[in-house]
């Protein structure tokens, strides 16, 4: 394994070798033992490393109780979890859009066989405008 | 006669609860849900078992709102995370599938998606340094010097794109797999490898300078 190499790895995986794939993970264990520059890198991950886990944020105690007690509350609230029902076979068919499908072929029919439309002459336009003329 | 005016009295009313509870069967009552595995709990909770559903926050909630804070920097909206990401596990409950997901693994994806469209409504590029951390040690030099690691960390962390920061709650913090942290993520391992270099080197440069 070259240093580059190395540095690659403990960039993603950090100086736990155990974290590593086991391959890559014995052929650093064997670079680090002739290399000075490779224990340095190391040193510089565990660094990093440390500074990472003392930055992780834990919740107090009263903040989990406050989380639990507004969990249970709504799960108190809210109807059972919803059942799977018969038609769970058809879940894996959802991202095809067939319900838009359908719905586009049920227009595309009723405006093939629908009757063209009948004027409804008792209100046209000029009856209509009459109509507005006389109120005046 | 004083004393039998009491005695006489009508029993106070009793408060009845909002929702009637559930008439538990004494298969139910028999549950250990202390010792049960998370996989049967959520099968329990399907069913309608609210102590099961319980059972779980208790054990996953402190996990979730790790996990949000890292990616959110934000301890409300960490809390609004991991309980919204719980409240949609009981909804979606029977339809977990054990077979294609650990429950940890199920409800982290939950709550990271959630915590990163958070992160990324808010738009949040400042936090504030050091909130919500353990306590430090006692020597005062060395609690200034954590807090200002510390300050420097959560600047960084807060420069990231939610994903990178999400990449790192999952693989440092929580300690999962690189190929689990992935399908959590819905990325290739090689990509969340990526996530991965890109925050440490970003977090390298921040903290230690150098390349």
């Amino acid at each position: 394994m070259t240093i580059t190499r190395f540095a690659r790895l403990l960039d993603t995986f950090g100086a736990d070798l155990r974290r590593w794939p086991a391959e890559e993970a014995a052929k650093a264990r064997h670079l680090l033992a002739g290399s000075d520059e490779a224990q340095a890198l190391l040193r510089r991950a565990a660094l990093l490393d440390a500074a990472l886990r003392d930055s992780r944020a834990s919740p107090d105690t009263a903040a989990l109780e406050r989380m639990r007690a507004h969990v249970a509350q709504h799960v108190a609230r809210r109807p059972l979890p919803h059942p799977p029902g018969r038609l769970l076979w058809l879940r894996p068919l959802l991202p095809f859009g067939g319900g838009a499908l359908a719905a586009l072929a049920l227009c595309g029919i009723w405006l093939i066989f629908a009757a063209p439309f009948a004027g409804d002459d008792t209100f046209n336009a000029p009856r209509q405008i009459a109509m507005i003329e006389s109120t005046d | 006669m004083f004393l039998s005016l009491f005695h006489d009295a009508a029993p106070p009313a009793r408060i009845e609860p909002a929702i009637a509870p559930r008439a538990e069967t004494p298969a139910t009552l028999l549950r250990d849900r202390a010792v049960a595995a998370d996989e049967v709990l959520i099968v329990w909770s399907a069913a309608g078992d609210r102590l099961a559903f319980d059972q779980l926050a208790l054990r996953h909630l402190p996990r979730l709102y790790r996990l949000a804070h890292r990616i959110t920097h934000d301890a409300a909206a960490a809390e609004d995370v991991a309980q919204e990401a719980m409240l949609r596990a009981w909804q979606a409950a029977s339809r977990f599938d054990p077979a294609r997901a650990s429950f940890g693994t199920w409800l982290h994806r939950i709550a990271a998606n959630l915590a990163i469209d958070r992160a990324r409504q808010a738009g949040r590029t400042a936090a504030a340094p050091g909130e919500d951390l353990a306590a430090p040690g006692p020597d005062p030099e060395q609690q200034a010097a954590r807090r200002q690691q510390r300050t420097l960390v959560t600047a960084a962390l807060a420069e990231m794109p939610a994903r990178q920061r999400a990449a790192l709650a999952l693989f440092y913090d929580q300690e999962m797999e690189g190929a689990q942290a992935a399908a959590l993520l819905s990325i290739s391992t090689r990509a969340l490898e990526g996530l991965l270099r890109r925050a440490r080197r970003f977090l390298g440069q921040r903290l230690l300078g150098g390349e």
